[in-house]
């Protein structure tokens, strides 16, 4: 093992080891050094990781290459090894970097956030359980973003899906908290039953589980005609595709995307660092990382598929924000928004820019609900934005620095410079791709990257470059899809939730700091804790400068060749965002100038609006319906078969038992006067007299007798043993 | 084959431990001489590792182990001539190999801790002797290791009746309430069972060409092969082993169990003291595999290719219809009852689908739920020993009252889920990949329907644990105590099992027996290859 993969595994168990700490010893470490031994344990896999990070941006490709090692046996399913590495590229690097460094800055926040009653659970503190939890929270997502097989990726899928439940339900005793974790655990259960599949069918085709080799094989049965793979499946989609959309089907879940986003609401009912970190930052950002990793094995149709769903979720998302008035409900749904982003830029094949727009996402998206708990936990858990208002004389910073955040998200930037915050890059340059791919010939950002980019994927480009980006690389074979230009719902729904994010974004933080305080008791307790706000400012400062001067290019260098847009500066990519500047460069403008209008006077001309547009606003409010829909046809329909099942197995099953043995007793009756007068004795009707008839023999043994049977067994095993000695000796 | 006593040891030391039972002075003696036989017995059995170490043997360890065919490679083998009939010998033989290797140990660490289990079986209230449960117990765990180590029909079937009769006693007298209803059930059931597998006794006896009882040699010798797999040979008008392989699948179905013979288990569990689910639970049903295994595939595999789509529905019935009954309940310990029927059933439906990854998941799934069943019924039976009722609704807030006892339960039922890095997970996950890619071409279909049990079970495990461990803390529960000493030293062992199988699994089990696995498959193998071959189902490699 090369020292970068050994770096990046002892970050990796650093938090494991404070997990089984905690876990062991937490309680006696008492409050708040339960606390700093987590913070100390993630802190050090950040400096671990940035040390990786700083060598890495030292190291030419050659190099790099060489510091990955093969991976090690674990196990054998059926006659096919399974290895388990580290997955050792840019992206790697990157993620981890940020997983570790936001969740550092998080655990700051949360020993200020636990400092006052936040960890009690009934009246007892569990300060201890809600650190040793965010560790091994830390730990399985630190194992995910390693993982070099698709096994062991499925393993830490679900680690940080019980952490994420354990979270979810910290407050247990609240029944909507640990309502909730069900809801969360199973709704990725739903998801995650396709990703096994999936993983059947990796199995069964490819023959291998690891992510390199997969997609190395997967190219060579896209490329022989005759390949199983190539065989037409179920709906007319041919098995190759099927193979990505069920590996697709655990992002779906983890990623909160239609139509299995119906969980991550309800997860805000966890700690808010919590939300911040697992369901903001971090963890819901897994299924885009997860469709990054498997995206060499998505067909053109798959992919299709996937920035269908994107496109849906962000669409879904922004809407049901807009009426929310419950502030983490606001995050909550704006990242389902940003989690659609990504996800449509996944499926138009804008691989950099959807993961720089994870990247940015994290830091923005884990301020502003890291500045949501400073704001609730100075309120006294207050969370309705129409009870806040005029914050900002309370708490400046918090104020100052989720404008900050909120800037980011509208993709605030001046047009035709190349200044501007996080979402200003990266948003714009998945809509830049996809407008290449609805309206472009296919020739933008057309270009093979450079050589560190790992073998190229199936769907690698032509070499001329002329047709579009996503051909097939195999002669011969040729999906009509590929060039085919996208529906131009793709480009033009994202670029009017464009308009919609900033006007929600800004509503929530007008609400929030602005205008007059609309609720005395809420004001005048606000405070400002200063082991709160450091965090705070640390992310705001991130937020303003890292994503793009590290994170992009470290993403781009592993992107599979033949993608649109292989370099920030590629001049096609750059010459459409300029092209797209006069449809969404002014849309954060002209979203705030609405929220500000609307809400500059407090709530009384949106309730109006509201009033006005009542069926629209219903709608809204219930979130399309999908917690209703769900609940009626499938928790519903599960009870009702859960009753039959019970009722058949009571009155079917048991019911067939119960009267073969009546009929066998009844039987029975006739052959001896004995039984039979005993029966009559005890004539009840009903088998379950008969029954107890049946067991009165057991029932009638007195332990003397018993006593009596066992030495007659024990005997007799005796008794055979010395029988087979003699005949055998 | 190497002979050896200490599985002759093993089988019998607990026998003579009864008798100690019944003679010693005074209860705690008793217990003492009881707790004191199945530790020496389960240290003992530890002996068995020499043969299967993996470790320090270099490269070709595989083959040393294993040997190249199944039976080939044998350990602490004793076969003597037992009982002379005219032509025939049946014969006292045992041993093992890579199949029941595991198994063993398993018995032996599980009825070591469900003796100790049983310390405090004064406050079970039932006021039955102590001596007779214990002398039971031992004799019962005589009964399971020989059945684990025979390999003469006649001799597993002696075992196999040797462990019904004290179990029914420790179920009818030692139980709850309805405790005769529940013993009796088993009884009869398991009876049926038994009698069906007489008739293939009898009948493999007088069918075979080479007059022999011999698990072994039925499964490889070509001439019973020949014989017993001939479209030409009937048994009462039947095709021979048609007709075997149902009687044989029957009897090892309700020991499963396989609906519709199960309704005896929620009732035998729900009745019987903790101890005693504990070993039913993690042993008893596992005789059912490792019966279908040792004995219906090896020597009738073309009956087991013929009934592979039936096996597979009924194994997948098994997973669906066990997870929503358990969701259904509202006795704790029928639910982990039920729960016992949903995962044995991707036992069945790996073993059903005849291909080595299939076994593999299916053995593994047997040793995993043999150590986080018993655990989950030994933390019913803690809940119980304090509260004295079982029904779910009143329970609320645990994790409050007991910390420790609940972050030991979440371990344990999370195991039970499934849960990736537990033991569960890999019986799971083995079995319905291999479900996906198995040479039928019903198997995507039954992989699919298999995998929503995947969601079902955690439903009903989550649902549970929310309302016995989460919410706010009941003042009824607030002076329970935390888990004693006695109960946490019963727990660590499966706890950290539950762990190193879920992590290791190779090196804790398949390198253990996966030899003996691939052997068994080569008995079959031909058959289902060929078969894949003309379905044009082999793909991709």
């Amino acid at each position: 093992m090369s020292s970068l993969e050994l770096m990046l595994l002892a970050a990796t168990v650093i938090p494991l080891g404070s997990f089984l700490l905690l876990a062991l010893a937490g309680a006696r470490l008492g409050k708040p050094l339960a606390g700093w031994v987590a913070t100390a344990a993630i802190a050090a896999s950040c400096v671990l990781s940035g040390l990786v990070v700083v060598r890495w941006q030292g190291m030419d490709a050659a190099a790099r290459a060489a510091a990955r090692s093969a991976p090690v046996p674990w196990t054998v399913l059926g006659d096919v090894p399974l290895e388990v590495g580290v997955n050792l590229d840019g992206l790697t690097v990157a993620v981890f970097f940020m997983v570790t460094f936001v969740s550092t800055w998080i655990h700051v926040f949360s020993i200020g956030y636990m400092a006052g009653h936040s960890d009690e659970i009934d009246g007892r503190s569990k300060f201890h359980r809600f650190f040793a939890f965010l560790s091994l929270f830390c730990f399985s997502m630190l194992g995910l973003v390693i993982a070099d097989s698709l096994v062991l990726t499925f393993v830490f899928w679900e680690l940080v899906g019980l952490c994420s439940y354990l979270l979810i339900g910290f407050y247990f005793h609240k029944p909507s908290a640990s309502a909730a974790a069900i809801k969360a655990f199973v709704v990725n259960r739903v998801g995650d039953m396709g990703f096994i599949l999936g993983l059947g069918m990796v199995f069964w085709f490819l023959g291998d589980l690891s992510l390199a080799g997969a997609a190395r094989r997967f190219a060579e049965a896209c490329g022989d005609p005759g390949s199983a793979l190539r065989q037409a499946g179920p709906l007319g989609l041919d098995m190759a595709t099927w193979l990505g959309l069920l590996l697709f089907c655990g992002a779906v879940g983890k990623s909160a995307q239609f139509p299995l986003h119906v969980w991550l609401p309800d997860a805000m009912e966890g700690p808010t660092p919590v939300s911040a970190l697992i369901h903001a930052a971090t963890m819901v950002a897994a299924g885009v990382y997860l469709v990054a990793r498997i995206f060499v094995l998505l067909t053109p149709q798959a992919l299709l598929v996937v920035a269908g769903a994107g496109c849906i979720t962000l669409t879904l998302g922004a809407l049901v924000a807009v009426v929310q008035t419950d502030i983490k409900k606001v995050l909550a749904y704006s990242t389902i928004s940003q989690l659609g982003y990504m996800m449509l830029g996944m499926g138009v094949g804008a691989w950099i820019g959807a993961l720089f727009h994870l990247l940015t996402h994290a830091f923005f998206k884990a301020l502003m609900f890291l500045g949501s708990g400073q704001v609730i936990e100075g309120c006294h858990h207050e969370q309705d934005i129409r009870r806040m208002g005029g914050l900002w004389r309370r708490m400046p910073v918090t104020c100052a620095t989720f404008l900050i955040g909120v800037l980011a998200i509208a993709g605030a930037g001046i047009p035709g410079t190349s200044v501007g915050l996080g979402g200003f890059f990266s948003k714009d340059e998945i809509l830049a791709v996809a407008y290449s791919r609805v309206y472009g010939d296919g020739t933008h950002g057309a270009r093979p990257h450079g050589s560190a980019a790992p073998a190229a994927g199936p769907w690698a480009m032509t070499e001329t470059g002329h047709r579009s980006a996503l051909t097939h690389a195999v002669p011969g074979v040729e999906h009509a899809q590929a060039s085919a230009p996208l529906p131009a719902l793709l480009f033009w729904v994202p670029v009017i939730v464009a308009y919609i994010t900033p006007f929600y974004m800004m509503r929530c933080w007008w609400l929030t700091f602005m205008g007059r305080p609309r609720d005395d008791h809420v004001h005048a307790h606000a405070r400002e804790s200063a082991l709160m706000v450091v965090p705070l400012v640390v992310l705001a400062a991130g937020t303003l400068v890292c994503g793009l001067v590290l994170f992009r290019p470290l993403v781009a260098e592993v992107a599979p060749a033949g993608l649109l847009a292989p370099t920030v500066d590629g001049h096609e990519l750059h010459e459409v965002h300029h092209a797209l500047m006069p449809i969404v460069g002014g849309a954060f403008v002209v979203g705030f100038a609405v929220a500000i209008a609307l809400y500059a006077r407090g709530l009384s001309l949106a309730a109006a609006i509201a009033r006005r547009l009542r069926p629209l606003h219903r709608l809204l409010e219930h979130k399309f319906y999908f917690d209703e829909l769900y609940g009626l046809v499938l928790v519903g329909g599960t009870h009702l078969l859960k009753g039959l099942c019970d009722l058949f197995d009571r009155i079917v099953v048991d019911g067939i038992v119960d009267a073969l043995s009546a009929s066998t007793v009844r039987l029975a009756r006739f052959s001896g006067r004995d039984l039979d007068e005993r029966v009559v004795d005890g004539a009840v009707n009903g088998v379950g007299r008969t029954t107890w008839e049946l067991g009165g023999a057991a029932g009638s043994l007195q332990t003397g007798r018993i006593r009596l049977y066992i030495l007659l067994a024990a005997g007799g095993v005796t008794a055979m043993v010395w029988l087979a000695l003699a005949a055998g000796g | 084959m190497e002979h050896g006593n200490l599985l002759n040891l093993l089988i019998f030391l607990p026998a003579v431990g009864a008798v100690l039972c019944l003679i010693v002075p005074g209860t705690r003696t008793v217990k003492v001489v009881a707790t004191a036989t199945t530790a020496l017995v389960m240290l003992l059995s530890l002996g068995l590792f020499r043969h299967f170490a993996w470790w320090g043997r270099g490269d070709g360890w595989q083959e040393a182990v294993f040997g190249g065919t199944y039976g080939e490679r044998l350990y602490e083998v004793t076969r003597l001539d037992w009982i002379r009939l005219d032509g025939t010998t049946i014969q006292y033989f045992v041993g093992i190999d890579g199949l029941s290797f595991p198994l063993v140990i398993l018995t032996t660490l599980i009825t070591f801790l469900a003796c100790l289990a049983s310390w405090n079986i004064e406050s079970w209230k039932v006021g039955r002797g102590v001596r007779g449960y214990f002398a039971l117990f031992l004799l019962l765990e005589t009964g399971m290791i020989g059945v684990f180590c025979a390999l003469d029909f006649f001799l597993f079937y002696v075992f196999w009746e040797v462990m019904l009769l004290p179990m029914y006693f420790l179920i009818g007298v030692w139980g709850g309430p309805r405790r005769e209803y529940a013993a009796i059930k088993f009884f009869l059931y398991t009876l049926a069972g038994s009698v069906l597998m007489l008739v293939v006794l009898l009948a493999f006896h007088f069918y075979s060409p080479v007059r022999t009882f011999d698990l072994i040699e039925m499964a490889v010798n070509d001439r019973i092969a020949a014989v017993f797999n001939a479209e030409t040979t009937s048994f009462l008008g039947w095709k021979f082993a048609t007709a075997m392989f149902v009687f044989l699948f029957i009897g090892f179905a309700i020991k499963i169990p396989v609906f519709p013979f199960h309704t005896w288990l929620p009732d035998a569990h729900v009745e019987a003291p903790t101890p005693i689910s504990m070993i039913l639970a993690g042993i008893l049903l596992k005789m059912g595999a490792y019966g279908l295994l040792r004995i219906s595939y090896p020597i009738l595999p073309a009956a087991a290719e013929h009934f592979a789509y039936a096996l597979a529905v009924l194994g997948v019935i098994n997973i669906l219809y066990g997870a929503l009954c358990a969701m259904a309940q509202t006795d704790f310990k029928r639910l982990v009852a039920y729960s016992s029927i949903s995962h044995m059933g991707y036992v069945l439906l790996g073993i059903a689908i005849m291909t080595a990854a299939g076994l593999q998941g299916a053995m593994f799934q047997v040793i995993a739920h043999g150590i986080s069943s018993p655990m989950c019924f030994f933390l019913v039976g803690v809940l119980y020993d304090r509260a004295h009722h079982r029904e779910i609704d009143r329970f609320g807030g645990l994790w409050l009252s007991m910390p420790v006892y609940g972050s030991l339960a979440t371990l344990g039922f999370f195991a039970s889920l499934g849960l990736p890095g537990l033991c569960g997970f890999i019986g799971e996950f083995w079995v319905l990949v291999a479900t996906f890619s198995a040479p039928f071409a019903w198997a995507r279909p039954m992989a699919v329907l298999a995998a929503v049990g995947v969601v079902l079970t955690a439903g009903y495990i989550l649902w549970m644990l929310q309302r016995v461990y989460l919410g706010p803390a009941r003042p009824e529960y607030e002076s329970f105590p935390e888990v004693t000493g006695r109960e946490v030293f019963i727990l660590t062992p499966m706890a950290v099992l539950a762990v190193a199988l879920g992590i290791l699994p190779q090196q804790t089990l398949f390198n253990f027996m996966n030899g003996t696995l691939e052997q068994i498959c080569e008995l079959y193998g031909d058959g289902v290859s060929m078969m894949a071959s003309v379905a044009g189902m082999c793909l991709g490699r």
